[in-house]
């Protein structure tokens, strides 16, 4: 660190002369993870015999290694190691090699390298989702096509299965690091007054480790897809074909991936925060992402670790979740929601503290009580931990706990109405300004209401007997995950554009969007509430007549979502190429983000911050 | 500081209270949260009643009653917190410079007191309601458990079969007799099903080797549909078969044809 800190950052290129690390980048990687990849594959693949079961469990052997091998190539490949490799032979990166690492003056081609620079790492994780999202988005836009008339002869039922299992796992992928991933990375340690992340080489590893995931998670199309949904049930995992391993795979990768994100985000908001910044004086949205990161480090293990066991189900004849031979379907399910229920807040959670950030700065008041807005997070997160049997109320796992289960579930509204509080508190009173982010608040408000209403109805057991596995539920959790953090994670990306690209973000465009996508959402999700209380089960590809109207109307709904969200990206093309230049504080907003300049010097800033109260002091005196 | 305790700047709580009301933001924001509410009580009766199918069941007309006073009790959530949205909504600022300052309110510990005992007693009312739902529904099972006649449905990709053991009989229809108390005893013989009669209100999952009972009591004539509520592989969306509740002449008939004996 000491190194970086005495530096300017106009300073010439370094060049660490004879240095290996310079001629390496994502291309190198790619080699030498297709290389690692194709040398496992070849060496393991070796179906001599004669008996199927066990040609095919070595088959998932060997495509399990080799996914994994890529992912070790490509890192290899990228020089993620060389740091760690010096340090065993008792040595370290040099100065001018960390420099070089850091990637300052280096263009666009620090983008495609092994580059420490927290900014480099947000950009890295903005395009990144923002390809996911497309991705997912296309696939939710064949399946409600699809759906769109009974008969469901647009795709075969194994493509269908595979898009809703797909879909599914990209998506929460997508969410889970929407908000964490570039504004967590690029805004947070500036908001901070931090120079970089407390391990920035982690943090380039955090972001390397998940691309590798991508190609795997692609590879299931080719592979015959995933027929279990992105829950992957067993046993029907244990008996899905090789594009399970895909699925398997990618998990295990990204939930490394997450892990030292994870660790990292949590570090740096403990030890790097600027002189002045107590814990009273932290950014809402520092709190939000350093809550839910702290949720993800036990969740994903967890999640890990029921890939694992299902892997050496299908590879190594174990039977921990295979009842044919003594295992339980119910272990992985508890394995399953004890990561999926702390997930979705691990999803929603820096999504509303966005929103709970640009709050004050719109309506240009204190954002009120604080103290709630952290009670509220906290006990969201506490009380996260001990609902997920609440997904299992038909399983017939216990159905004596489900009485306890409610009650834990219906708990969480006590806090989750504390975040109401805090964001209609700020509210009150004050002239909000109606700029794009703004209009996100109040869609979020909206959107949450009926997400957090509906999970009333599906928390209770009796009323779940009904709406257990239908529609309403898909409705239900998109209405949270997308109408609310998806919604909190777009008013961050129009909300902090300028500082990461230097430009505005088209306000049109930024409306247009706004509209089509929050319309269309409503639209959408009304008609698969209706087709959910009529009783259709979810991920169906075909339907009764009877449903026709409600998907209809759904289907017509995803249409204007997928307008609005075509729109959106243009808007950030466009806006990133030709935008009007910004200045350096658009909004009038008192985080530090906002007193650095476009492009943010490597260090941040050229004299460390000292913070001297809350970012919240707006407002005028009360009589 | 002198004049602490002075009686015309120390208005009682009273006093505030009524000069609070007569704000012309509080009696805006009442008026929406008055609409929203009386419109989520509205709307609670009628949507579920119009959309969810006919009640074959004491156990679905539970379900549909308890979906409408969940409705009830957050209706005046949702009044408070859409009238607040609509009325700062309504008296926004637009244009292209920062509207000017509000005021520096950080805190109002009477707010947060009667927000955080409402919403509490809100929560509380709908567990109370919930968990007293769930134990009269587990005490009239027990009541019929003596009198019930047993179903065995095996779930398998992607087929329903159903088992009267009584009666010896083995079908891929449904058919139950009205009045009568039925227990289901689900299995599966391959990956997880969810058995779900949707008309009758219960559902639970078919695991491989492990029984799952469910127990309701059929109280209407007519038709109804057994779907399949758990992703079970390539064909999950068409394990559907079709059920009846029949008098129990027609039941004892049908039983007879199938082959099986009569109790």
């Amino acid at each position: 660190m000491t190194t970086l800190d005495n530096r300017v950052s106009s300073r010439p290129i370094p060049n660490p002369s004879k240095s290996l690390i310079t001629k390496l980048n994502a291309g190198t990687g790619l080699v030498v993870g297709i290389i690692f990849a194709l040398g496992t594959y070849y060496l393991l693949n070796n179906n001599s015999s004669d008996d199927a079961t066990v040609n095919f469990q070595h088959y998932n052997r060997t495509l399990l290694a080799s996914m994994l091998m890529w992912s070790v190539g490509f890192l290899v490949g990228i020089g993620a190691f060389i740091g760690p490799w010096r340090w065993l032979i008792g040595k370290d990166l040099t100065a001018e090699e960390q420099l070089y690492l850091a990637g300052d003056g280096q263009g666009i081609k620090r983008y495609f390298k092994y580059c420490t620079d927290h900014k480099v790492v947000g950009i890295q994780y903005l395009v990144g989702v923002i390809t996911m999202l497309a991705v997912g988005g296309t696939m939710a836009m064949m399946i409600r096509t699809n759906l769109a008339m009974p008969g469901g002869h647009f795709i075969t039922a194994s493509v269908y299965n595979s898009l809703v299992g797909l879909h599914g796992i990209t998506m929460i992928i997508a969410m889970i690091i929407v908000a964490t991933g570039p504004f967590g990375n690029f805004i947070m340690p500036i908001m901070i007054g931090a120079a970089d992340m407390a391990f920035p080489r982690l943090n380039a590893l955090s972001w390397w480790v998940l691309f590798t995931a991508i190609p795997v998670l692609c590879s299931a199309w080719f592979l015959g897809g995933i027929p279990t949904g992105w829950t992957a049930y067993a046993p029907l995992s244990i008996q899905a074909g090789p594009g399970m391993n895909a699925f398997l795979a990618t998990i295990i990768i990204f939930a490394f991936s997450t892990a030292v994100a994870g660790a990292n985000i949590t570090a740096t908001v403990v030890a790097m925060r600027a002189k002045g910044m107590s814990w009273n004086r932290v950014p809402i949205f520092v709190i939000g992402a350093t809550i839910s990161v702290a949720l993800a480090v036990p969740a994903f293990p967890t999640f890990m670790l029921a890939m694992i066991q299902t892997a050496l189900d299908r590879t190594f004849m174990t039977s921990f979740f295979d009842a044919n031979f003594g295992g339980s379907g119910w272990l992985y399910a508890h394995l399953f929601w004890i990561m999926g229920h702390p997930e979705v807040y691990v999803i929603l959670i820096p999504g509303v503290a966005i929103l709970m950030e640009i709050v004050p700065v719109f309506v240009r008041k204190p954002l009120f009580s604080y103290t709630a807005a952290i009670v509220g997070f906290a006990g969201i997160a506490g009380l996260s931990v001990l609902v997920w049997a609440h997904h299992m109320y038909m399983s017939g796992w216990m159905p004596m706990l489900n009485g306890p289960f409610m009650v834990t579930t219906e708990m969480i509204s006590i806090p989750t109405g504390l975040i109401f509080l805090v964001i209609l508190g700020t509210l009150w009173n004050g002239k909000p300004w109606l700029k794009m982010p703004m209009l996100c608040v109040y869609a979020f408000l909206w959107n949450m209401l009926v997400g957090g209403i509906t999970g009333l109805y599906l928390s209770d057991v009796p009323a779940d007997n009904y709406l257990h596995g239908s529609m309403y539920v898909t409705a239900h959790f998109h209405y949270t995950l997308m109408g609310s953090a998806l919604t909190g994670a777009v008013a961050g990306l129009v909300y902090w554009f300028p500082k990461m690209t230097g430009r505005m973000f088209n306000e049109r465009s930024s409306y247009v969007a706004f509209w089509f996508i929050q319309l269309g959402f409503q639209v959408l999700y009304l008609g698969m509430f209706t087709a959910g209380a009529e009783g259709q089960p979810r991920r169906v590809v075909d339907y009764a007549d009877t449903f026709h109207v409600s998907n209809m109307v759904s289907t017509i709904g995803a249409y204007g979502v997928g307008i609005g969200f075509i729109v959106l990206l243009w808007g950030v093309v466009h806006s990133w190429r030709h935008g009007i230049i910004a200045p350096m504080n658009p909004w009038g907003a008192k985080t530090l983000e906002w007193t650095v300049p476009y492009p943010v010097p490597l260090v941040n800033f050229d004299t460390p911050p000292v913070v001297t109260s809350d970012p919240y002091g707006y407002g005028k005196a009360v009589k | 500081m002198s004049d602490h305790n002075a009686p015309e700047l120390n208005p009682t709580p009273g006093e505030r209270f009524t000069k609070f009301l007569k704000r012309k933001d509080v009696l805006e924001t009442l008026g929406w949260a008055v609409f929203y509410t009386t419109g989520f009580v509205i709307l609670g009766g009628k949507f579920y009643t119009k959309w969810m199918p006919t009640m074959m069941s004491t156990d679905m007309r539970a379900i549909e009653r308890l979906m409408v006073i969940f409705t009830w009790i957050s209706a005046p959530v949702c009044g408070f917190v859409l009238s607040m949205a609509t009325y700062t909504f309504r008296h926004g600022h637009r244009g292209d410079t920062p509207p000017e300052d509000g005021p520096a309110t950080r805190t109002n510990r009477l707010g947060i007191s009667l927000f955080g005992v409402m919403s509490s007693l809100l929560a509380l009312v709908a567990i109370l309601y919930g968990l007293i739902e769930l134990n009269s529904s587990a005490e009239a099972a027990t009541k019929d458990a003596p009198n019930a006649m047993v179903v065995e449905v095996t779930g398998s990709q992607w087929v329903w079969s159903f088992n009267y053991p009584a009666q010896g009989v083995t079908s891929n229809e449904l058919m139950l007799p009205i009045n009568k108390p039925v227990i289901f005893k689900i299995i599966s013989e391959d990956v997880n099903h969810s058995f779900w009669p949707v008309q009758l209100g219960v559902k639970a999952d078919a695991n491989r080797y492990q029984t799952t009972t469910v127990q309701t009591k059929p109280n209407k004539l007519g038709a109804f549909d057994v779907k399949c509520a758990e992703l079970c592989g390539l064909y999950h969306a068409y394990m559907e078969t079709n059920g009846a509740v029949v008098t129990t002449a027609d039941f004892n008939n049908w039983v007879t044809a199938q082959g099986g004996h009569t109790a």
